[in-house]
């Protein structure tokens, strides 16, 4: 067998064996897609799936909750501003930590890591009392910044590996042709650690997307996000499941546009940075 | 791939940009004589809040006041309110408050006495509020909150099951009395067992889920079986618990168990609602909180809607007994709305909306409503509900009840389920609720 | 062979470097992070441990706060469910993690390649990831229901008895797990595949045609380049596992009994439970600590900065 005949025969088992990968795992997820559209009573009955319950009323009524959209578009707005933030604090964050020797600095990183771990419980009064005081209790800016509180360590975390894994020799040919510090930053270090900067921008998102405990104590009726107006749907005393599932549903897909749409940087991302000797 | 990752910043930044000022602006309040104001309401999630807030327009036209109102589940109103509510600040002018949960606050809300008086709508007479519900709002004597739903176990059996000829001539030959809605706990079990063994029908829908929740259904039994479980006397609170006849009420829910559906150890609100109204095969008879009925009567979500019977619960060997789980409306003494607020308690409790609200197939807390002979037909459950009242029970109420539900869930569950032996599970509640109490200085 | 990140290395750039002042000051990059660490982060940290040392009631009508010194953390050494909390917790994280490291390790080996519809595969996977953790948790009670859940039905075609999966101690903490490691492996996946996407194509080709098995490449070539993100998943997967919450206490609430009530399931009844701030404050600082002593030994000696550059910049 000849080298490109074997490649091709074990790309198409990977792709078989993806795709087998994807059912057993989206399998809850499927459950919920298809719920959506499914009466509650269909869903509690237990009924096999059967094209004729296809209805629509879950998605209707969610989407009439006015509610339930602005906590979606406060979402939205709350985990790409909080990404924006975390992401550019962290990255500069883990540049400085780990291209500069300086006293501490491995404390320094460690205390990120050790602050991250608390349970956001034991700090939510905290914060309630503080936003309180500053006025930032039920604020877009307050939840953004609660979730930045998490994710900056987060981010500072994941780009430290990608951060240090670039050769010291770029720093040394910039500085030839005279950069500065923050231009080397800038031009040379954020393109090649551009991959990390997709994965960290990714995981940010889902931090702040699926925070739960800031966000039902820091926001009230204007800043409340979507993962408590979905909560509301849940436990009550009373059952909305259909309208659960469509909500849940909802709220997949922008975050499942954003990360096909950063997969594009994230591929050889090293390999397409333009920066060959 | 610099310049792509430099333009993704910028649409993300610009994107942001223009949905936080999107956010920011805010609708006026409507023209009228008085001027605009605007409250915050914190209320617990379920159908009967939710009837209220589509009659909001209603009441901003003829007050000019907005209503801002947060709905949550309710050990997050709890926590919410905790955090909120202090005697200087507060982030709400109206809560919501769960009965169990008024010693805790009583001391934030501003007395019943010292509200406003209603300009556009009356003050709310205490003597309409059903008597077994009125003092849910109280805390030593003094009215900090309006009770507004008058929530207590009413039983419910499935009508087409106890009236289907068949099953009751089986049931006849066999147990010599007729089918129907279980008056006693004999009764209850018999034909409760009826139906599970003839594979008809689950017999029972046990209720496992929230130590709320299990608490009531101990609670439930422990009084149907004639004894309290913790007093309020001398000035201090006590176990009085008798620890036989509370073994004989354990033992009793344990048999309920065996012809309970499958999954009975972990049924909350939701399995229970499974079992009972989306199970093709469903179940013969179980309490429930009236303020699901709604959910119960849907048919859109349940299959019995119609096939309810209700009724008050069946009486145990040594008594008979409704536990209550109904939420009172309080000011916070901190608000700095409570005119605005005072005015929209009273337009809540008014009988122009408590009639309204029972159209919705809710249960505001007026004896007038709920005693109104014109709506007995078409809402079976509110005749039910007076009957229930008049067994009224209530759980103990004390700052650390929390810590004394938790106790009481782990070792009820362990009984009933046969995880321990029932004395040993009773001898522990009574010994840990004794430890709780204890060092809370009792 | 060259690497594609390792441009011709001149004297002058050295000299360069070091005229400029050798390093730089690195307090510029470092101040914007500090800011909003310090103020959203370390102030509550420090407010948590004062309230450590009270008497603290969630809400201020639960009674008077009073100064109770060490008092929280004599009744939590006392308090056996705390011990059973951090004993449940941590088995948690020693089941849950390294399952997910290997499931990730191995998918992201595996995707590695270009293949018709991989970008969508991709994404699709890590659609977990962001699906809710109280949807998930309700989604998962469902599905193992008796009678009507389908994944209790699927065991039971597979002979599997009938059990209340979530009714029986060990089988609720099971399902956690499970429920966790569903979630969580695509998480690691995405962190190990752009690990891998960092380790220039030339290696692994290089290694491939030399011969190599695959285990050999896998543990000579592919894993030492991927040290360092191997240990950032793991570090961010331990620090999210001690902070899992909702998922657990919608399929469980802790129970049955308290055979899945995890340390942060406990800290959390604490404080809004039992409405004792202080108790739960305690827990915190207790964390805390184990979190510093496991940072200043463990991944100290396993992943300091000198240690990573080593790994990376020099390969």
């Amino acid at each position: 067998m000849t080298m490109a005949n074997r490649r091709k025969t074990i790309t198409t088992a990977v792709m078989f064996f993806a795709i087998a990968l994807l059912l057993i795992e989206l399998y809850p997820i499927i459950i919920t897609l298809l719920n959506g559209f499914r009466r509650d009573i269909v869903i509690l009955s237990g009924q096999k799936f059967e094209l004729n319950q296809l209805t629509l009323d879950s998605y209707m009524l969610v989407f009439k909750n006015r509610q339930m959209m602005k906590a979606m578009g406060n979402s939205v707005i709350v985990g790409l501003l909080s990404t924006a933030l975390s992401v550019g604090v962290g990255a500069m964050a883990a540049y400085g930590i780990s291209r500069f020797k300086f006293r501490g600095r491995n404390a320094l990183a460690y205390s990120f890591l050790v602050f991250r771990m608390l349970p956001q419980m034991s700090l939510v009064v905290a914060l309630y009392m503080m936003f309180k005081a500053v006025g930032l209790r039920d604020t877009i800016f307050g939840i953004t910044l609660a979730h930045s509180s998490f994710n900056v360590p987060y981010v500072i975390w994941m780009l430290i590996p990608f951060f240090t894994a670039v050769d010291k020799s770029y720093e040394e040919a910039a500085m030839v042709d005279g950069c500065t510090r923050w231009t080397l930053f800038k031009l040379v270090f954020l393109p090649l650690v551009a991959p990390g900067l997709v994965v960290a921008a990714v995981f940010a998102f889902i931090n702040s997307w699926n925070e739960f405990l800031y966000a039902l104590i820091l926001t009230g009726v204007k800043a409340r996000t979507a993962p408590v107006a979905i909560s509301s749907l849940i436990g009550g005393d009373t059952l909305t499941w259909g309208q659960m599932c469509a909500a849940s549903t909802v709220m997949l897909t922008p975050v499942f546009v954003f990360t096909l749409a950063m997969q594009r940087f994230l591929i050889r991302g090293v390999a397409a940075g333009g920066v060959k000797g | 791939m610099k310049s792509k990752i430099s333009v993704l910043l910028i649409v993300l930044l610009a994107v942001s940009a223009m949905s936080a000022f999107a956010v920011g602006d805010k609708d006026s309040g409507t023209a009228s004589g008085a001027p605009a104001r605007t409250i915050n309401v914190l209320l617990w999630d379920d159908p009967y809040p939710k009837a209220l807030m589509a009659m909001l327009p209603e009441f901003t036209a003829a007050t000019n006041i907005t209503v801002n109102i947060e709905m949550l589940q309710p050990p997050q109103v709890l926590t919410k309110t905790a955090i909120s509510v202090t005697p200087t600040s507060t982030d709400y002018d109206v809560v919501g408050i769960d009965e169990g949960n008024i010693p805790v606050f009583a001391s934030l809300l501003l007395p019943f006495d010292s509200w406003y008086k209603g300009t556009v709508y009356p003050k709310t007479d205490p003597k309409s509020i059903t008597p077994k519900m009125y003092s849910i709002g109280t805390w030593n004597g003094v009215q900090v909150g309006v009770p507004i739903n008058g929530n207590l176990y009413v039983w419910m059996t499935r009508k087409d099951l106890i009236e289907n000829p068949t099953y009751k001539a089986q049931f006849k030959a066999k147990y010599g009395y007729d089918l129907g809605v279980p008056k006693t706990f004999k009764e209850l079990l018999e034909m409760g067992t009826f139906f599970y063994e003839n594979d008809i029908a689950a017999g029972f829908g046990p209720f496992n889920g929230g130590p709320a929740g299990v608490l009531s259904e101990a609670v439930f039994m422990w009084e149907s079986f004639g004894t309290k479980f913790i007093d309020y006397t001398g000035g201090t609170y006590k176990v009085v618990l008798d620890q036989a006849k509370a073994v004989e009420g354990m033992e009793f829910y344990k048999k309920l168990m065996a012809i309970s559906p499958k999954g009975a150890e972990t049924m909350a609100h939701v399995e229970r609602q499974a079992a009972f109204a989306a199970d093709p095969k469903g179940v013969f008879s179980m309490f429930i909180w009236p303020a699901q009925i709604a959910a119960y009567e849907d048919p859109a979500k349940s299959l019995v809607a119609g096939k309810i019977a209700y009724s008050a619960p069946p009486a145990g060997p040594r008594g008979q007994a409704a536990v209550t789980g109904a939420w009172a409306i309080a000011i916070p003494k901190a608000s700095k709305n409570q005119e605005a607020a005072a005015e929209f308690v009273y337009w809540w409790s008014s009988k122009a909306i408590a009639d309204k609200l029972v159209q919705a197939n809710t249960i505001p807390a007026r004896t007038e409503t709920l005693t109104n002979p014109a709506y007995a037909a078409s809402k079976p459950w509110l005749p039910a509900l007076a009957d229930s009242m008049k067994v009224a029970a209530s759980r103990p109420r004390f700052k650390e009840i929390g810590q004394v539900q938790d106790v009481v869930k782990k070792y009820w569950v362990m009984g009933i389920t046969g995880a321990m032996p029932t004395n040993e599970a009773i001898r522990m509640i009574v010994k840990e609720t004794n430890d709780i109490l204890q060092k809370a200085g009792y | 062979m060259t690497f594609s990140r390792r441009p011709a290395t001149s004297q002058t750039g050295r000299v360069a470097l070091r005229r400029s002042g050798g390093q730089g000051s690195p307090v510029p990059f470092l101040v914007p992070a500090l800011l909003i660490v310090f103020a959203v982060l370390i102030f509550p940290i420090v407010f948590s441990f004062v309230v450590s040392l009270f008497d603290w009631p969630l809400s201020a009508g639960g009674g008077q706060r009073r100064f109770v010194g060490a008092g929280n953390y004599k009744d939590l050494v006392m308090d056996k469910e705390f011990w059973n909390s951090l004993r449940l917790q941590l088995g948690f994280i020693f089941i849950a993690i390294p399952l997910e490291l290997v499931l990730g390790l191995a998918a992201a080996l595996l995707l590695n390649r270009e293949f018709q519809g991989g970008r969508v595969v991709r994404a699709l996977i890590l659609l977990p990831v962001f699906f809710l953790p109280v949807v998930s948790g309700m989604t998962w009670r469902f599905m193992l229901q008796p009678r009507y859940g389908a994944l209790n039905n699927f065991l039971l075609s597979l002979g599997a008895p009938e059990i209340t999966w979530l009714g029986h101690p060990t089988f609720a903490y099971a399902a956690i797990i499970v429920q966790d490691i569903w979630r969580m492996w695509p998480f690691v996946f995405m962190l190990l595949y752009a690990g891998l996407a960092g380790i220039p194509s030339d290696v692994l080709e290089a290694a491939e045609i030399d011969g190599a098995t695959f285990w050999k490449r896998l543990f000579l070539v592919i894993l030492p380049l991927m040290y360092p993100t191997i240990l950032t998943a793991l570090l961010l997967r331990i620090i999210d596992a001690l902070r899992i919450f909702s998922e657990v206490y919608v399929m469980t609430e802790g129970g049955p009994g308290m055979s899945t009530t995890l340390f942060s399931l406990y800290t959390h009844r604490q404080a809004f439970g039992y409405m004792k701030v202080g108790m739960a404050s305690a827990m915190a600082m207790f964390l805390l600590t184990i979190s510093v002593i496991f940072a200043v030994t463990l991944v100290r000696k396993n992943m300091s900065l000198e240690k990573l550059e080593d790994q990376g910049g020099n390969r």
